[in-house]
């Protein structure tokens, strides 16, 4: 049959000469290329040790924000959950009693935040569907481990550390 | 018929309507607040504006509000122009300034009509940079929640709520920019369909406090059609679930029924199927330890079924587990677990209907009409929606003056102008003040003896031949004439009875009544309020009450007694009872809660609730109507009772089934047995029925977490529960186009994903839904003739100085005893209370407040005095059916001593 696009080549295989048949040149031939690599700068870094830089739209673990004042952003409407095309965040709405002011920036609050970071493909639609700016995939990766069970993450691990946010304010 | 042009393009559509329905039925999307299909228009919101033009050459056209133009022939109007366009955007840009936009945190969110009304008209920015008003919010009770804030000023709520169901206690206050719709002061609801407003309000200032406790967004719960359990109405709902626990009831609208609105009791009453004190596995008393699982719990029943086995069907279970029921213990082992007045009056109410003599309405027809008389109902706390009904059909005769001056029908702010409080006649019956009383022309406090005299001395006033009432009490021929005349005049006249006073003369003579109104085709209409959501089907099946002093003898001694969700001690008195239990050698009870009956008996069975099994019900209209499983539950314990009655008849015959059993089998197998049952298969629709060969969802296609929501019981994700039994699947996959009505899991259209999203699914607005409004009406085969019921006219009632004649007066809160065990429901509740008039209680020495002893047969209650003056001499009233009071064999009579 005629080839469609007219670019096919067709390629012959030679049967191999005394030197080829050897295999002797083609050995030392490997042998430099790797001798030369010793003295050329590492392709690999010792990772978890030392980390690569990522780039400024690197997307990786979720964080849920707090505020200035250290107060978690996330009201649980649910968008983020919406727009995931893994359908892997779930969460638990809660109403904001008195006297929690100070922990939650507005009426309700996710009381369980769950991402099974095994279904998660890191896309960013979360963070994008946030309309209160308070998911964003600035995390390390996210790290191994033994059981499928360590890999449902929930508050404890997605929210952001208090101190940090607080530090700079106690600063001032 | 009339031609409309719509952008130039000819329609043709239903004259009478306003061009708002009419282009909404056509398809077309035009944005309303105001408007209600239910309530009508009132022009307020300014939300629907189109171009209306003079004739096809006009070019310049006039902005109209679509609402208030009535549709004639050769109208031009244009949704597409610019400038209406514009106005539409402006309008609701407006109407947005004062709106919080707190969308993340309103309960509305994702099924929010001004959520979609603003995406609509393409209003996406807020330019307005203002400060804006807020408002305190109030506390309106443990059912609704206030959130004045996100107001838009539609006046829907105070429609609704005043105009619409007789509230009095929500209203609207202040003016401008400062309009507050809430009540004079803090405090519950006091009107029985306050929980519509979160329903009818298009945003989130009225929303479902009980949903609060358990938030799930529309688009996140699982949801199936479903039928309210909680009263005899049997009206359309909408049941949906999330991680297990059922979370909200919502309206589904069914045309024939209950329309756009349900009741409190039904909306709220749920909160049981998440109960605490539901049964989690199969018990067997003498096995240690008593929970036990399906092998042991069969191989424990095996030699008890061989037995001679007894069955006591219930009035709330469904048709296919009382059917399986009865397959399993046989026709003459089967009975019907009513009281025996409650047999009684079921087995009248059934004859009256056989025989063609009257007209049975559907809740829709009895918003026609025109007169209506209420004989022993207090309709408000007994069958809430049908008052509901009640309260539009009064005012069908004032509005009748509306068409010879041109007022169209759906022009509700002149049409209220108009009418004023001009009322059409209803007469009501009834020992003590209704809620409807305010409506009656005629109100009657008397004896429930008394109330079925004063209907056979209407009966026979209407139809000399009827028997005539023997010593008539002074004025009541009077009355009789009066009612008499205004039926007899009436085009479209109503009666309306019930079971509430346990009375079966009052439903003979309502019939009586009904059946004299009716010449040749023309038939009376009689709406029978009924006890349990299921107690027409049971009566239908023509089983006899266990309690029943012949069937008793039919019993003797049996080996197996086996219960069907039905607590026993509620229904009579607690030695009558024991007495039937210690019969039997081993009582198997199969339910969901934990009860008194389930105390007892020997092996009890969990059962699903209405969410965790499908069923058929039948309603006091002779209506059945299917109910389908909401979710899966995680207990696989939980099963239908007719799944476990189904595998204990194969368990005792040594069979097994080839196919899995649907309740559809059951309910075609109970109409080949049963003809009265014949077309009962209709209403609940094969499980093997596919649309394009695919199932119907139940969940909305955003539903989210599917993958992540288990994941902390079972990372690896197991398959999706499948449902062998219905053409419902428990995924989002599956038909996305409109389906047949009765399998309607949810409301929702392209833009529409608010409740408002229901004329979508309506052939027209405020119309049948596509394919006919669900349920089947049964009663199709009358045997006309027997008019035994005309007799029967009780004696006189006279007062007994020892014996006081108990009256059982059903509450909307605390009669019904699973809506009772709502949090919600429970704060609602009345306490117990003995209610006398005061000529009684001055007799008796006490004041409102004090402590009687109340003794009836033997048992002694100590209960508060209520005094209610109008209540006739030397009879009691006790609140029916409140937890503290069950035990009662109705009708009582007892003994007042000072306590």
């Amino acid at each position: 049959m005629e080839s469609l696009s007219n670019r096919k080549k067709v390629l012959e295989q030679k049967p191999m000469n005394f030197w080829e048949r050897l295999y002797l040149p083609a050995i030392f031939q490997g042998m430099a290329i790797t001798f030369k690599h010793m003295f050329k700068k590492k392709e690999t870094i010792f990772y978890p040790e030392v980390e690569r830089e990522f780039s400024e739209n690197w997307r990786g673990m979720h964080s849920l924000k707090r505020d200035e004042q250290g107060r978690e952003r996330c009201t649980a409407c649910g968008l983020c959950a919406l727009s995931c095309p893994a359908e892997a965040i779930t969460m638990i709405a809660a109403e904001r009693q008195k006297g929690e002011e100070h922990l939650y920036r507005e009426e309700k609050y996710a009381a369980v935040y769950e991402i099974n970071m095994l279904r998660c493909i890191f896309c960013g639609l979360c963070e994008e569907a946030c309309p209160k700016e308070a998911i964003y995939l600035d995390g390390p990766i996210v790290p191994a481990n033994y059981l499928r069970k360590d890999f449902i993450y929930g508050k404890d691990k997605l929210v952001e550390d208090p101190i940090n946010i607080e530090s700079p304010v106690a600063g001032n | 018929m009339a031609v409309i042009y719509i952008d130039n393009v000819p329609y043709e559509v239903k004259a009478g309507k306003n061009l708002l329905e009419a282009c909404l039925s056509l398809g077309f999307d035009l944005p309303y607040f105001c408007w209600h299909p239910a309530m009508g228009s009132v022009g307020a919101c300014r939300q629907c504006a189109v171009k209306l033009f003079k004739d096809d050459q006009d070019t310049k056209g006039r902005l109209v509000m679509s609402c208030m133009e009535s549709v004639r022939d050769n109208l031009y109007c244009s949704i597409e122009d610019t400038t209406a366009k514009a106005f539409r955007s402006q309008v609701i840009e407006w109407l947005m300034t004062n709106h919080p936009h707190d969308c993340a945190v309103c309960d509305e969110g994702g099924s929010c009509h001004l959520q979609d009304m603003t995406v609509m008209t393409g209003h996406a920015y807020r330019r307005f940079n203002y400060k804006k008003r807020t408002y305190n919010n109030q506390y309106l009770g443990p059912l609704i929640n206030h959130e004045m804030n996100r107001c838009i000023q539609c006046y829907r709520c105070v429609r609704f709520y005043k105009d619409y169901a007789g509230g009095k206690d929500l209203d609207v206050f202040a003016a401008h920019n400062n309009v507050y719709f809430g009540r004079a002061t803090d405090g519950v609801l006091e009107n029985e369909f306050s929980g519509n407003l979160a329903e009818v309000c298009p945003t989130g200032v009225f929303t479902d406090k009980t949903l609060k406790e358990h938030y799930t967004r529309k688009w996140d719960l699982t949801m199936a059609p479903s039928i309210c359990q909680h009263c005899s109405l049997g009206c359309n709902i909408i049941a949906g679930e999330r991680y297990g626990e059922l979370r909200q009831i919502t309206n589904r609208y069914n045309g024939d029924v209950n329309g756009y609105f349900i009741c409190d009791r039904g909306r709220f009453g749920y909160e049981y199927v998440n109960s605490l004190n539901r049964i989690q596995h199969p018990l067997i008393r003498s096995h240690v330890p008593e929970a036990v699982n399906r092998e042991t719990l069969f191989d424990h029943l095996k030699p008890l079924l061989s037995g001679k086995v007894i069955g006591v069907g219930s009035p709330r279970a469904s048709l296919e587990s009382n059917f399986a029921l009865r397959q399993l213990v046989g026709e003459n082992q089967f009975f019907s677990g009513v009281p025996e007045t409650t047999a009684e009056m079921m087995e009248i109410i059934l004859s009256v209907f056989n025989t063609g003599d009257v007209r049975i309405p559907s809740m829709k027809e009895t918003e026609e009409a025109d007169v209506v008389l209420i004989l022993g109902e207090d309709l408000n706390n007994s069958a809430p929606r049908l008052a509901l009904s009640v309260r539009q059909a009064v005012r069908n005769n004032p509005v009748e003056v509306a068409n010879t001056i041109n007022i169209p029908a759906w022009h509700d702010a002149a049409l209220r102008e108009l009418v004023q409080s001009e009322k059409g006649d209803c007469f009501i019956a009834y020992p003590v003040i209704t809620k409807l009383d305010e409506l009656a022309s005629g109100t009657y406090y008397i004896s429930p003896d008394e109330i079925a005299r004063l209907g056979y001395a209407i009966a026979n006033f209407l139809d000399p031949q009827a028997s005539a009432v023997p010593d008539l009490q002074g004025n009541m021929q009077g009355h009789a004439v009066l009612i008499g005349n205004s039926l007899q005049k009436a085009k479209n006249p109503l009666i309306v009875t019930g079971v509430s006073l346990q009375n079966p003369s009052i439903i003979k003579a309502a019939a009586a009544i009904a059946a004299a109104l009716g010449e040749g085709d023309r038939k009376a209409m009689l709406a029978v309020v009924v006890p349990d959501c299921n107690s027409m089907g049971l009566a239908m099946m023509n089983a006899p009450s266990i309690l029943n002093s012949t069937a008793l003898s039919t019993i003797g001694s049996p080996d197996t007694l086996i219960i069907l969700e039905n607590d026993l001690f509620s229904i009579s008195q607690e030695a009558q009872i024991s007495e039937i239990l210690d019969r039997s050698t081993n009582i198997i009870v199969l339910d969901h809660l934990h009860n008194p009956t389930s105390a007892r008996a020997d092996i009890v069975i969990p059962v699903g609730t209405f969410s965790e099994a499908d069923g058929t019900l039948v309603n006091n209209e002779g209506r059945a109507q299917a109910y389908f499983q909401v979710y899966m539950p995680k207990n696989e314990n939980l099963r239908e009772s007719w799944r476990w009655l189904s595998d204990l008849k194969n368990l005792r015959d040594g069979t097994t089934d080839a196919n899995n059993v649907t309740p559809h089998d059951l309910i075609r197998q109970l109409a080949d047995k049963m003809p009265q049952f014949t077309g009962a298969d209709q209403a609940m629709p094969t499980a093997d029925l596919r649309i394009k060969d695919q199932k119907i969802p139940r969940e909305p296609h955003r539903y989210s977490g599917r993958t992540a929501m288990n994941a902390n019981l079972d990372v690896s994700e197991p398959k999706p529960p499948s449902d062998p039994d219905t053409p419902l699947s428990f995924t989002m996959e599956g038909y996305k186009g409109l389906q047949p009505a009765p399998l309607n899991s949810f409301f929702w259209s392209p833009g529409w994903n608010s409740n408002q999203s229901v004329h979508k699914y309506q052939m027209e607005v405020g119309g049948a839904l596509y394919g006919g409004n669900p349920g089947v009406r049964l009663f199709n085969h009358i045997n006309p003739g027997d008019r035994s019921y005309m007799n029967g006219i009780p004696p006189r009632f006279k007062p007994d100085k020892e014996n006081w004649e108990m009256l059982p007066l059903p509450h909307l809160f605390g009669s019904e005893a699973l809506s009772s065990l709502s949090k919600g429901i429970a704060e609602l509740s009345p306490q117990p209370y003995v209610a006398i008039n005061s000529m009684d209680a001055e007799s008796l020495n006490v004041d409102e407040g004090s402590i009687l002893q109340v003794i009836i047969e033997g048992v002694q209650y100590e209960l508060p005095v209520k005094i209610k003056p109008e209540l006739p001499a030397r009879t009691a009233g006790l609140p029916y059916n409140l937890q503290e009071l069950t035990g009662i064999k109705w009708p009582a009579h007892g003994q007042l001593v000072k306590g």
